[in-house]
């Protein structure tokens, strides 16, 4: 089944991630963070030991489940096709960017969706940031940026990821290897079973409706086209019925428990960021999952380009911290972010800029 | 609902290509517009210039003296 051939089967497609996610959310995954790429793989990374901050250590189904979905769908219908070959270093950098921004904000754009849809204003906020950085991106593509062609490559490298992903599963399914938080975000999940069958569905609907946070703003900007932002309405309107439904809709700023922070500035820089990378790398954290588990090993490498960014995030204090009670003084502590994470911050949208201006198509 | 009509899509292997094409083609007078690539012909989520059919010829040939290479050129349903 095509899910992208009408408006009205894309919007069915954004319906279908938003009860997912809504699922997600009743059956014990984070507030806010029912299905976030970036905290996700964040989690993954320090559940195989890539950074040792023990509040965000958890092998998260989730990832494993969308790329095998997008592996699975697309062996289905025959549309898996294993390339690379397209600047492979410098996706891997993008990657790195990508994740450094999301954690300085606190989510990639498909949790900045879902905190919307829970009246959090600081994603409002950064909605503009994220809009301006792929805006940015798109007006590099419209000058002449190119990262160059992929090409077709050995079958067995488009596998080599979702391999890896079956490994970790394994890995957290059957032995004690993986490192588990026994408190914070990490510690909260829903069953691995649900966890696994959301994040294949939602892969699967990904796959097929071409779901990209990134790409709908790129289109919308080089092509006045408006489809793949249909998506996005479907997924938003589920999770505000959901989250008006179960009392979780606080329109507000500095709203503890919800992993995020009101530095508005920091929201907007930390959002620009990803858009801008984002755009440059050809998809958002979700597509490039989705990308990695259809045979593209560029996406691959911007998948790991996002594990090595998560690890540097926890390892070098770039992630913020979100606002929280203290439950000894039941004072607000104010989340915040790091001047460790500003500084990455502002060095990453000058990486961004050097790579979109520094990558030109070859002229005739 | 807009009526469905065949055209002449071309698809290349980087965004840039489609770019390219979108600048020889306004500045040499020829229709055409950017547009998603149909999703019937790839998973990907690139961009392919539209245009008549009968300007299949001419395309090839603008494309040819640019050295656009393309992916591939398609008659579908738009």
């Amino acid at each position: 089944m095509n899910l992208s051939d009408s408006k009205m089967k894309l919007l069915i497609a954004g319906l279908g991630c938003g009860v997912i996610a809504a699922v997600l959310a009743y059956m014990g995954n984070p507030a806010n963070m029912a299905f976030c790429i970036a905290c996700f793989i964040r989690d993954m990374a320090g559940s195989l030991g890539f950074h040792q901050a023990a509040v965000v250590q958890y092998a998260r189904p989730e990832i494993i489940g969308l790329v095998l979905g997008a592996f699975i769908i697309s062996i289905l219908t025959g549309e898996y096709r294993s390339s690379g070959g397209s600047a492979p270093m410098i996706r891997f950098i993008l990657g790195v960017i990508i994740m450094i921004g999301s954690l300085i904000f606190l989510g990639c754009p498909l949790r900045m969706v879902l905190r919307m849809s829970a009246g959090d204003l600081n994603a409002w906020i950064a909605l503009i940031g994220f809009a301006a950085g792929a805006g940015t991106g798109a007006f590099a593509l419209k000058s002449g940026f190119s990262l160059g062609r992929a090409y077709e490559t050995k079958q067995g490298s488009g596998f080599v990821l979702p391999a890896m992903m079956v490994g970790v599963l394994i890995l957290l399914v059957c032995t004690p290897l993986l490192k588990f938080s026994e408190s914070g975000p990490g510690s909260v999940h829903a069953p691995i079973i649900m966890s696994l069958i959301g994040g294949l569905l939602f892969g699967m609907f990904a796959q097929k409706s071409r779901l990209c946070f990134a790409g709908g703003i790129r289109d919308a900007v080089l092509m006045r086209n408006f489809d793949l932002l249909i998506p996005l309405g479907g997924l938003f309107a589920v999770m505000l019925v959901y989250n008006i439904a179960m009392g979780k809709f606080v329109l507000a700023m500095n709203t503890p428990g919800i992993i995020a922070h009101s530095d508005s500035l920091w929201n907007v820089l930390g959002m620009y960021t990803v858009g801008f990378a984002a755009v440059l790398a050809g998809g958002c954290p979700l597509r490039q999952l989705i990308l990695a588990g259809q045979g593209s090993s560029d996406s691959a490498v911007t998948v790991l380009g996002m594990f090595f960014g998560a690890a540097l995030c926890h390892n070098l204090g770039l992630a913020s911290s979100g606002t929280a009670m203290n439950a000894e003084t039941g004072e607000l502590v104010a989340g915040a972010v790091t001047p460790n994470g500003k500084v990455a911050c502002i060095i990453c949208i000058v990486i961004c800029f050097i790579i979109a201006f520094a990558n030109k198509r070859k002229q005739s | 609902m807009r009526k469905k009509e065949m055209k002449l899509v071309v698809t290349f292997h980087t965004t840039a290509d489609a770019m390219a094409t979108e600048r020889v083609c306004k500045s040499a007078d020829m229709p055409g517009r950017l547009i998603p690539v149909p999703r019937t012909l790839s998973a990907g989520c690139g961009m392919s210039w539209c245009t008549d059919e009968a300007l299949e010829e001419q395309l090839t040939a603008l494309l040819d003296a640019n050295q656009i290479e393309r992916e591939g050129i398609f008659h579908c349903e738009i």
